[in-house]
């Protein structure tokens, strides 16, 4: 922690901040916008279909609950990965990393099974305009997740062959950013789109 | 107005910027005595154990919006409920597993203002093309 701090207080920049997180946190900015544009899409489509299926006929919200949940709690084990790499606490950092990306992939298939149940039940993407709103903005964010795996995966790959220190903890940090984000969108998104359903 | 459902939204709409103030005011901690200071220590940030309380808070707001769910209510209230609880959960990440409420100012005014830009699209968005909120 101790070195992270010092990193910190250390950078020569024009805005003494570093500006890799400067960055994500522009990125992140306008990933609000993305979402933001496919969320009021879906609200403003969702209710003008011609032909069903219709949302209320589809949800599965004890299913959806048990997925936002674990995706709530792995934005828990990401911030315990990043709490032990500021501790020098590499081999913790990278258990957590891995139960992130156990977690983040649970959350996947959670999705994957539930685009397949609503396939069967014959919502497609062109079927009508609930189908094309709400696989665009829950397959987008679903894109995201599978992103925020593969740099977890990623930043244990790095710690397991050494390149991945205590004053790189910084990594961590931008990786654990990006994963919250995803977090946050998916509990505007879950009660949006999920719990406040219209008849 | 023609359309009477925007009579919900408006009031949805100003919930959301109602949060967005709460946001800034909880984000823009006091400064200290003898100046300002752009760049907080990463020491202050919680430690692993403040981390899972915070996890625990998260997963029990979670339960009450399922449990809210179920629960036969007035709809525009259950409305209201719900999004607030959202936008609870959406500060503790942000503040907490995010850490913006412990770093520099900066991020934070990044990270609003393009939220504050989303919201801005979003209530363009919903208002123009009449969206059926509730």
């Amino acid at each position: 922690m101790a070195h992270a701090a010092a990193a910190e207080h250390h950078l020569e920049t024009s805005t003494g901040l570093d500006n890799r997180k400067l960055l994500m946190w522009f990125f992140l900015a306008s990933d609000c916008l993305f979402f933001g544009s496919f969320i009021a899409a879906y609200l403003i489509y969702r209710d003008r279909n011609v032909v069903g299926p219709y949302q209320h006929e589809l949800y599965d919200i004890p299913f959806t609950s048990i997925s936002s949940f674990v995706l709530l709690m792995s934005s828990l084990t990401m911030v315990l990965a990043l709490a032990a790499i500021q501790h020098g606490n590499l081999r913790a950092m990278r258990v957590w990393l891995i139960a992130t990306a156990f977690l983040g992939l649970t959350f996947l298939s959670g999705q994957a099974f539930e685009f397949t149940e609503f396939w069967r039940e014959g919502l497609h993407l062109d079927t009508n305009l609930f189908g094309t709103t709400f696989f665009v903005l829950t397959g987008f964010h679903g894109a995201h997740v599978a992103v925020g795996v593969l740099i977890l995966l990623s930043l244990v790959d790095a710690s397991l062959r050494g390149k991945l220190t205590e004053q790189d903890s910084l990594a961590v940090e931008l990786g654990g950013l990006y994963w919250h984000f995803v977090d946050i969108v998916w509990i505007v998104i879950f009660t949006l789109v999920y719990l406040i359903q219209t008849q | 107005m023609e359309n009477p459902e925007l009579m919900v939204g408006i009031p949805l709409v100003l919930l959301g910027a109602l949060g967005l103030f709460v946001a800034v005011s909880l984000f823009a901690m006091p400064e200290p005595a003898g100046g300002g200071r752009l760049i907080r220590r990463a020491e202050e940030h919680p430690t692993p154990s403040q981390y899972v309380v915070v996890g625990m808070f998260l997963a029990f707001v979670t339960a009450v919006e399922v449990a809210l769910y179920y629960i036969d209510m007035n709809f525009n209230v259950m409305v209201t409920v719900l999004i607030v609880l959202s936008a609870i959960k959406f500060l503790f990440v942000v503040g907490f597993f995010m850490h913006l409420r412990f770093d520099s100012r900066v991020f934070s005014v990044l990270f609003f203002g393009g939220l504050l830009l989303a919201l801005a699209l979003f209530t363009v968005a919903i208002t123009t093309l009449d969206a059926n909120l509730v």
